[in-house]
C-alpha cells in the first residue's frame, strides 16, 4: 500500500538483490517505485556508493546521519528503517533512543557530535551553512574527504525523506518513538529575496573543499558530461575528491532526467527550476534557467517560472505540477495523499507523478550538496536568492501588471525604468532619450547580425519605429536594453530572411565547433597594439569580424566589442551559456588566426 | 598532470576567469611547461584586448543623430 498504483517486481530484480544482500531486506520505499524500474536503479546506484559501503567515514557514522535527519524531519518511515539498520550494525539501543530523542547527547565523541550537528543544520536550513561550519569540522580533525562524504550522506537522507513523504510506503518495521519537539524549523520560503548588493559575497563564498583536477580523458563520466553539456559544471568539479560518488550521481541523473518516456525533459527542468527557487538556491536556478534556454524556452519565461510560475505561460496542468513539486520539495510537512489525488485530476498518470517525485527528490539532493559544498555558480544567476526580507510585491499588486516597470527580474534596478514608464505613457521626449542612450548598442547588434555597417544604419530606423510601436507591451521581464536588442535582432533577421541567411545564425553546435584547433603557433610581439595606428587596428579588427561566419560574429560583437557579460549575450541571443562560450572561444581563435600575421614577433624583426 | 588537450578543454573558461582555484593551478603549471599552449594563451589574450579596445563599429554621432531625428520627426507627425 502506498499513494501510487501498486505493481510487483520480481525479487530477482538487480537492485532488490543488492539490498537483500547488504541490508537483509528490500525497503518498501523502493518497492513503491516499481512503476518505473529505472528510478529504483537510480536510487540503488546512489545508496550503494554513498551509504552501503565503508568510506572516509564509517557505515555506522553514515547511518547515524541518516537517522538523525529522518528524525528531525519527523519521517516515521525512514526512522523505522534506519533504526533497524543502525541496530544491525551494532549500535546499542540506548544510543538509538538518544539519537531519536535528544539527538546530540547520544554518548558520542565530540567530533561525531559536531558532524551530526553540521548535517542537521545542512538538512534543516541549507542556505545558512557557511565556510565557518566547514572550518569547525576541520578543526575537529575531519579531512575534506570525510566532510564531502558527510554532505553527500545528508543529501541522500533528504532524497529518501522526500520520497517517503511523497510515496507513503508501507512501513517495513514497527514504528519508533520520535521526540515530538522536532518540528520543521521555521523557514522563510514564501517568496524570494533579491540581494543585488551582496551578489558578490553570495557568489564567491565557495567552494569549501579541495577539488583536484580530474581530466575528461581519464575519467570517462566527465567526457560524457563534457559532450552533453558542452562543459563540466562546478557541481561535479567540486566533488572530484571522490570519483566513485560522482560516477554514481551521474548514473542516477542519467536514469532520472534523460529518458523522455514519461515526463518531458522540459517538464523536468521546470520542476527543478521551481523547487530550486523555492529552496532559495541561486546556483541551481541559474543552471536550470540555462538548461531550459537550451531546450528552447526564452530567458524571460524561465525567470518568470523561478519567481512565480503562476504568472508564466505554462499550461494549467503544468502549473499544477509545479505547485505539487514545490509543496513536496519544500513544504513537505503539509503534503498528503490528497495532493496526488488532486494531481491526477489534471490528467497526470501515476508513472508521471512518480517521476515528478523522484525529480523533486533529486533536486533536494542536489540542493543539499550545492549548499553544503559552497559550489560556485557556472553562470551569472538571473537573480540571487537569499534570506533577507525584501520580498517581491505579491501577485496582483505587481507594478508590471499595470504596464510599468520598477524593477527588472535580473535583480538589478533597471536604470531605464523611469523613462520607460514615461515613454509608455506616450511621452516622446522620454522615448528619444532612451534611444539616444542605447543607439550604439542597437547599432552594434545590427552590424553583428547583418555584417554590413551601411545596411545596419538602414535597419536602425526600422528598429526604432518598431520599438516605439511595441513599447506599451514591454512588461519589464527583462532589462529595457535587452528588449531593445531583441527588437533590433528581429529587424535584422527580417532583412536576412530576404537573403536566406537565417539558418547560418540559428544552427546548433556542430563537431566543427568543438574540433577547431589553432594553426598559428608563432609567438606575438609584447605590445602588438603599438605597431600600428589606432585607425589601422580598428580597420583590421572590423575586417576580421566582418569576415567571420554570422553565428560567431554575433557572439564576439556582443561580448568583446559591446562588452556584455556572457550571460547577457546568451539572454540576448536566446542561446544557452555553454553555446555562447563555445562560439565565443571559436570566434576569438579565428580572430587570432586573422591577426597573427600582423602581430607575430617575427613580423617586427622583418620590418625595421 | 594535464595534457594540451585538457588545457584546450578548459581554455575558454580560463580566459573568462571562470575556473576553480584547483583547475587554475593545474592550467598555470601546464602553461609554464608547454610553449605551444603558452603562445596560444598569450596571443589569444592579446587578441581579446585588441578587439575590446579597438572601438570597432562605432556609430559616429554625425550618423546616429540624423537617423534618430528622422525617426522622431516621423513619430511626432503621427501615423499617416
Amino acid at each position: 500500500m502506498s499513494f501510487l498504483r501498486a505493481v510487483r517486481l520480481d525479487d530477482k530484480f538487480g537492485p532488490f538483490v543488492e539490498f537483500q544482500e547488504t541490508l537483509g531486506f528490500v525497503p518498501n520505499l523502493l518497492r513503491a517505485q516499481a512503476l518505473l524500474p529505472r528510478v529504483i536503479e537510480a536510487q540503488t546506484k546512489l545508496e550503494s556508493a554513498v551509504r552501503l559501503r565503508e568510506g572516509a567515514i564509517s557505515r555506522i557514522q553514515k547511518e547515524r546521519i541518516l537517522l538523525c535527519v529522518a528524525a528531525d524531519r519527523q519521517d516515521k518511515y525512514c526512522v523505522a528503517v534506519d533504526s533497524r539498520v543502525l541496530s544491525s550494525l551494532g549500535a546499542p539501543d540506548r544510543q538509538i533512543d538518544d539519537l531519536l530523542n535528544t539527538c546530540c547527547h547520544a554518548s558520542l565523541s565530540a567530533p561525531d557530535l559536531a558532524s551530526l550537528q553540521f548535517c542537521l543544520k545542512l538538512s534543516r536550513h541549507a542556505p545558512s551553512v557557511s565556510r565557518e561550519d566547514i572550518e569547525a569540522l576541520r578543526a575537529c580533525g575531519f579531512e575534506d574527504e570525510s566532510i564531502l562524504e558527510a554532505v553527500v550522506v545528508t543529501a541522500l537522507a533528504v532524497y529518501r525523506c522526500t520520497l517517503s513523504v511523497g510515496l507513503g510506503p508501507e512501513p517495513d518495521f514497527g514504528p519508533q518513538k520520535i521526540a515530538s519537539r522536532r518540528v520543521d524549523p521555521p523557514r522563510e520560503v514564501t517568496s524570494h529575496a533579491f540581494l543585488p548588493d551582496s551578489h558578490d559575497a553570495v557568489q564567491r563564498k565557495g567552494p569549501y573543499l579541495a577539488a583536484p583536477y580530474l581530466s575528461p580523458k581519464t575519467f570517462a563520466p566527465f567526457a560524457i558530461v563534457q559532450k552533453s553539456h558542452g562543459f563540466i559544471p562546478n557541481f561535479f568539479r567540486s566533488q572530484t575528491l571522490r570519483p566513485d560518488l560522482l560516477e554514481a550521481e551521474l548514473e542516477a541523473v542519467g536514469r532520472i532526467l534523460v529518458p523522455e518516456d514519461v515526463l518531458t525533459r522540459t517538464q523536468k527542468e521546470c520542476i527543478l527550476l521551481a523547487v530550486s527557487a523555492a529552496n532559495l538556491n541561486s546556483y541551481c536556478v541559474a543552471m536550470h534557467c540555462n538548461l531550459l534556454r537550451g531546450l528552447g524556452m526564452s530567458a524571460e519565461e524561465g525567470d518568470q517560472i523561478a519567481v512565480d510560475h503562476h504568472e508564466s505561460d505554462l499550461s494549467e496542468p503544468d502549473s499544477a505540477l509545479l505547485d505539487f513539486a514545490v509543496k513536496l520539495g519544500v513544504r513537505f510537512s503539509e503534503f498528503s495523499g490528497r495532493d496526488i489525488v488532486n494531481l491526477r485530476t489534471f490528467g497526470f498518470s501515476d508513472e508521471q507523478i512518480l517521476e515528478c517525485e523522484v525529480v523533486i527528490a533529486l533536486n533536494n539532493f542536489a540542493n543539499t550538496l550545492q549548499m553544503g559544498l559552497g559550489i560556485e555558480p557556472d553562470f551569472e544567476p538571473p537573480f540571487v536568492l537569499g534570506q533577507n526580507k525584501v520580498h517581491l510585491p505579491v501577485a496582483g499588486n505587481r507594478p508590471m501588471e499595470h504596464g510599468f516597470v520598477t524593477a527588472s527580474l535580473t535583480g538589478v534596478q533597471d536604470p531605464d525604468a523611469g523613462l520607460v514608464a514615461q515613454a509608455q505613457g506616450g511621452k516622446l521626449e522620454a522615448f528619444e532619450e532612451l534611444v539616444r542612450r542605447h543607439s550604439q548598442l542597437i547599432y552594434r547588434a545590427l552590424v553583428a547580425i547583418l555584417g554590413d555597417p551601411v545596411e545596419a544604419q538602414d535597419a536602425m530606423q526600422d528598429t526604432l519605429l518598431s520599438a516605439f510601436k511595441h513599447i506599451a507591451g514591454f512588461q519589464g521581464r527583462s532589462k529595457f536594453s535587452t528588449w531593445l536588442v531583441s527588437i533590433a535582432r528581429n529587424a535584422a533577421f527580417q532583412r536576412l530572411r530576404g537573403r536566406r541567411e537565417v539558418e547560418s545564425l540559428d544552427e546548433g553546435e556542430c563537431e566543427e565547433d568543438h574540433n577547431f584547433r589553432p594553426r598559428q603557433v608563432r609567438a606575438w610581439q609584447d605590445n602588438p597594439e603599438q605597431c600600428c595606428s589606432k585607425s589601422e587596428i580598428r580597420q583590421l579588427v572590423e575586417k576580421g569580424i566582418s569576415g567571420l561566419p554570422p553565428k560567431y560574429r554575433v557572439v564576439v560583437m556582443l561580448r568583446d566589442v559591446e562588452q556584455l557579460s556572457t550571460d547577457e549575450v546568451a539572454r540576448q541571443l536566446g542561446l544557452s551559456v555553454p553555446a555562447v562560450k563555445t562560439r565565443l572561444l571559436r570566434a576569438r581563435l579565428m580572430l587570432r588566426e586573422w591577426l597573427s600575421p600582423h602581430f607575430a614577433a617575427s613580423v617586427r624583426r622583418s620590418t625595421p | 598532470m594535464i595534457t594540451c588537450e585538457d588545457f584546450f578543454v578548459e581554455f575558454g573558461d580560463y580566459l573568462e576567469n571562470q575556473v576553480s582555484p584547483e583547475v587554475r593551478k593545474e592550467l598555470e603549471l601546464h602553461l609554464s611547461q608547454c610553449r605551444a599552449c603558452h603562445v596560444l594563451y598569450d596571443s589569444t589574450c592579446k587578441t581579446v584586448k585588441i578587439v575590446t579596445e579597438s572601438s570597432s563599429f562605432e556609430l559616429p554621432k554625425s550618423v546616429a543623430d540624423p537617423i534618430i531625428d528622422r525617426v522622431m520627426a516621423k513619430l511626432r507627425t503621427g501615423p499617416g
